[in-house]
């Protein structure tokens, strides 16, 4: 085996790598020929990303016998980095289904993806592996709703009050939760200190910036939960180097009947104004106009161009003005669709008929959503909204108090919401994956089991009919018979 | 600065290199009363919510001309980091708590009643009114003025004039390029130290060449952070963009950037003192900490004959590892330089560090600018500092000078020792 270079060969974790100094190029090629490393002589140092640390540990512990100086995640209150003893105060018992996922990730190595639908449980299979595995674990979710689901979930479980580190708060402790964005941002300083990082709706780490939550921590077990693996074949391929194979993976169909409660879904048409109509037709007109001038400029425009030549200002001012109008005139088309006067009506009458039960409103813009919360004076869950005002209008939906409840995107993944039989979704722009999510709020198994139902308002004769069409071809839309 | 999203910069593909948006004097001569105009609308708009402000931002704009939509978004970001507004986050709450529950019995709301479980909006409008104790337009206004764009300006910055404004949004828009950029670097004769101060300050990692260029000796700063060995990044984009506004304080310098551009293509993006660039809110240069400011202000009390002071002028190398002390004494006709070290109460870890890094500097052969042939050290260290530190000093075998209210500069000289020279 060949030697280092000094006596004593030492790592140490730096704002997110890994330095490795004393050893000679010789021996990185013997030793680590395996692991993405590169000499920088800015400091004299092999450099690697932190994500590697269980990799070289082993390498050197091989080669050297344990003559080396390991400095990784001594910053990390030693103790509670390696053992973190998790009180078990769970009452629920584990599925079948959750029992299988929770082997899989176990036999797997513990490092991979664990893919359900909605409204499965994955949370419940993440705690008992957080409470298998007993050490520092880091929770990183889409948004700042999910921080704090995860936070009280955790106090039920285990009665730690976990750390957060996101909206505004910076509180890192051996249990903690954070968003992708904050998990980006601060991973240089906090990437030593878990050995575990479950990445919650794990879809999201395949973005440029994101990925450097999962390179930059030194975490050897990694935990990606989804509902949807995307459909790229290089975003799946990143997720399966940032994190792991897929070890488990469960279809909505699978889960429908067992977990999730039997649903229908209604669509309801509504007809634009007359007034809304002319508007909406003189605004099609000039971007129409404006489509066609341009191609009369250059044959190959097309309407997505539009948004760069908004920019050339300074090269072709007329242009630019003109792409200017036509965007403004596609924004006000939009806000046509989504404030359209029927859809109040609409909604009047599903309230009537719904009246003595819990309603829940998906809307496509905030804007929307407080429109109804002051129309119909029904609380909505805004990312305004701080971690007491969203607890206090959840409880008293679910108490029966609040009858409905309006929200938008920010509830789209994951968030935890009262059993409902009943939902809305207003028109918004809604992707593929959006829908599917949606959809999971209100599969939730109840007790009672009537069929769930989802009413979806759009308006007839413009873009939004064609992107609910869409919607509806995907598998969860499929009516059952 | 403003957020990435409402950057414009105008790509040239054929030669590679990118250009931050810029007003000019003479070809934007309208935006100098716009400006104007922008400041009454902010300044006149005490009470107003920010999305009234905004659309008043974007209509006074959208008369000149082309203005595209992301400089409206920047000058509106811009005059918002200017202000301050009202938050309202508890009050807005307690309202809709106190509306939600007096509307819960209603449920459901609707224009006319058909069903006897229902009510008629105008109704429950006028009950919920009289248990508020508001009326409706006033409940409608406030219900959600807690929400970003509906928060209300409490107050406006009084200095700033157009000239600023325009200032500002040119810097900014420089700053937004950066973003994009996964290094810098910097060509400097001057100011060295102010450089490297603020890179450090950023958390930006170096790489320096001295190179001779015309006669004068030019140092060649390399900036990015530990991840750009790895891969190609723009994650310290904004810790560069950070360090703008101290460069345009420095003379002889030239920067270039490299950023990525469309479909991940490399562009070159150049800024020196030439570019005219200036930024207005700057705060003045400041001391590391108020030990030096007085440190300093006890030489100018009382200077020494022979010896000029100065202030964080040198700065030293061994390899790639840079050290810039906080003052120098020099002694011209006895051809002395002096680096004097100054050394506060910090934590342990931090002492320990300091004495490292200035044990390796006293005793190698270090790389600067200095001509002088004797050079000394002195340390000056903060009285509060503890006995057991200063005697983790002591072994560094340079001369210590305490520091108190009655701290005269003629005993630091005589503390050096120099009979010898």
């Amino acid at each position: 085996m060949p030697e280092p270079q000094n006596a004593i060969a030492r790592v140490d974790f730096h704002q997110g790598t890994l330095r490795l100094f004393g050893v000679t190029h010789r021996f990185v090629e013997q030793v680590l020929q395996s692991v993405p490393m590169v000499w920088d002589d800015r400091e004299d140092c092999f450099r690697s990303d932190a994500m590697f640390a269980p990799a070289i540990k082993e390498h050197l512990e091989n080669a050297l016998a344990g003559r080396f100086d390991w400095q990784v995640g001594r910053d990390a209150a030693a103790e509670d980095f390696d053992g973190v003893s998790i009180r078990d105060r769970r009452t629920i018992k584990l599925r079948e289904d959750q029992i299988e996922a929770v082997n899989a990730f176990t036999e797997g190595g513990g490092r991979g993806l664990i893919v359900m639908p909605t409204g499965t449980g994955k949370t419940v299979v993440a705690i008992e592996l957080m409470v298998r595995l007993g050490c520092s674990t880091l929770i990183v979710v889409p948004v700042r709703d999910l921080m704090y689901q995860w936070h009280s979930k955790i106090l039920e479980a285990s009665g730690i009050d976990a750390g957060l580190i996101g909206d505004g708060v910076h509180r890192v402790s051996p249990i903690s939760v954070t968003t992708y964005d904050s998990a980006a941002i601060h991973m240089p300083r906090i990437g030593d200190r878990f050995q575990l990082v479950i990445f919650d709706e794990v879809h999201h780490l395949s973005g440029a910036w994101r990925r450097d939550s999962a390179r930059m921590s030194i975490a050897q077990y990694r935990l990606g939960l989804t509902a949807t693996l995307p459909d790229s074949a290089e975003r799946l391929a990143v997720l399966h180097q940032l994190v792991g194979p897929t070890l488990y993976q469960q279809t909505i169909t699978d889960a429908a009947g067992e977990a999730l409660a039997d649903y229908s879904v209604h669509r309801i048409a509504v007809r634009l104004s007359d007034e809304e109509q002319e508007r909406y037709r003189d605004l099609g007109r000039v971007i129409q106009q404006f489509v066609a001038d341009q191609r009369d400029i250059d044959p190959q425009f097309r309407w997505d161009d539009t948004y760069g030549l908004s920019a050339a200002t300074k090269e072709d001012p007329e242009r630019a003005q003109a792409a200017i109008a036509a965007m403004r005139a596609f924004r006000m088309k939009r806000q046509i669709e989504e404030h359209a006067d029927a859809k109040m009506r609409i909604l009047e009458d599903l309230f009537r008929l719904h009246y003595d039960e819990p309603v829940i409103v998906f809307t496509g813009s905030n804007v929307m959503a407080r429109k109804l919360s002051t129309r119909f004076m029904v609380p909505c869950l805004l990312s305004h909204c701080g971690k007491r005002e969203r607890r206090h209008w959840l409880e008293g939906f679910a108490e029966g108090h609040y009858r409905v409840l309006v929200a938008n995107r920010v509830l789209d993944e994951g968030v935890d919401l009262p059993e409902v039989k009943t939902a809305i979704v207003l028109g918004g722009l809604s992707s593929q994956r959006q829908a599917i999510q949606r959809l999971g709020r209100v599969l939730r198994k109840g007790s009672g089991g009537r069929r769930a139902k989802l009413y979806e308002v759009v308006v007839e004769d413009t873009n939004e009919v064609t992107r609910s069409r869409d919607r509806r071809r995907n598998e969860a839309y499929r009516k059952k018979k | 600065m403003i957020r990435s999203e409402q950057s414009i910069v105008e790509y040239d593909f054929q030669n590679r290199i990118v250009v931050p948006d810029r007003l000019r004097r003479a070809s934007d001569a309208d935006y100098v009363p716009a400006a104007e105009q922008l400041l009454r609308i902010y300044r006149g708009g005490i009470g107003r919510p920010r999305q009234d402000l905004h659309r008043a931002v974007e209509s006074c704009l959208s008369q000149l001309g082309a203005c595209p939509p992301r400089r409206i978004a920047a000058f509106c970001k811009l005059l918002d980091d200017q202000s301050e507004y009202d938050s309202k986050r508890r009050t807005a709450f307690e309202l809709r708590r106190k509306l939600f529950d007096a509307a819960a019995d209603f449920h459901p709301i609707v224009q006319h009643r058909e069903g006897i479980f229902e009510h008629e909006l105008h109704d429950v409008r006028t009950k919920v009114a009289e248990s508020i104790g508001r009326p409706w337009s006033e409940i409608e206004a406030d219900l959600f003025a807690d929400v970003l764009e509906l928060q209300r300006l409490k107050s406006f910055d009084r200095e700033l004039s157009a000239l600023d404004l325009l200032s500002c949004y040119n810097l900014a828009q420089t700053q937004a390029a950066l973003y994009k950029a996964t290094r810098i670097r910097i060509d400097a004769t001057q100011d060295l130290k102010t450089i490297i101060k603020h890179a450090k300050l950023a958390g930006l990692m170096h790489r320096i060449d001295i190179e001779d260029h015309q006669g004068t000796r030019r140092f060649r700063f390399l900036f990015d952070g530990p991840q750009a060995s790895l891969r190609e990044s723009t994650r310290y984009g904004a810790r560069f963009a950070a360090l703008v506004p101290k460069l345009l304080s420095c003379r002889g310098w030239k920067l270039s950037a490299e950023v990525l551009g469309p479909r991940g293509q490399r562009f070159l993006m150049r800024l020196s003192p030439g570019d005219g660039l200036r930024s207005p809110l700057a705060a003045p240069e400041d001391f590391d900490s108020s030990l030096e400011s007085e440190i300093d202000a006890a030489w100018h009390a009382a200077p020494v004959d022979g010896w000029a002071w100065q202030r964080e002028s040198e700065l030293l190398m061994i390899g790639q590892t840079v050290m810039t002390p906080d003052f120098t004494l020099t002694h011209q006709q006895r051809d002395i330089l002096v680096y004097v070290e100054v050394v506060g109460y910090w934590t342990p870890e931090y002492l320990q560090e300091k004495r490292l890094r200035l044990q390796r500097f006293t005793t190698s052969k270090i790389t600067s600018t200095a001509r002088e042939t004797t050079v000394r050290w002195l340390l000056i260290v903060a009285d509060r500092l503890k006995p057991e530190q200063q005697r983790q000093l002591a072994d560094l075998q340079i001369p210590i000078v305490c520091f108190d209210k009655k701290s005269k500069p003629s005993d630091w000289i005589d503390a050096l020792d120099l009979e010898s020279v």
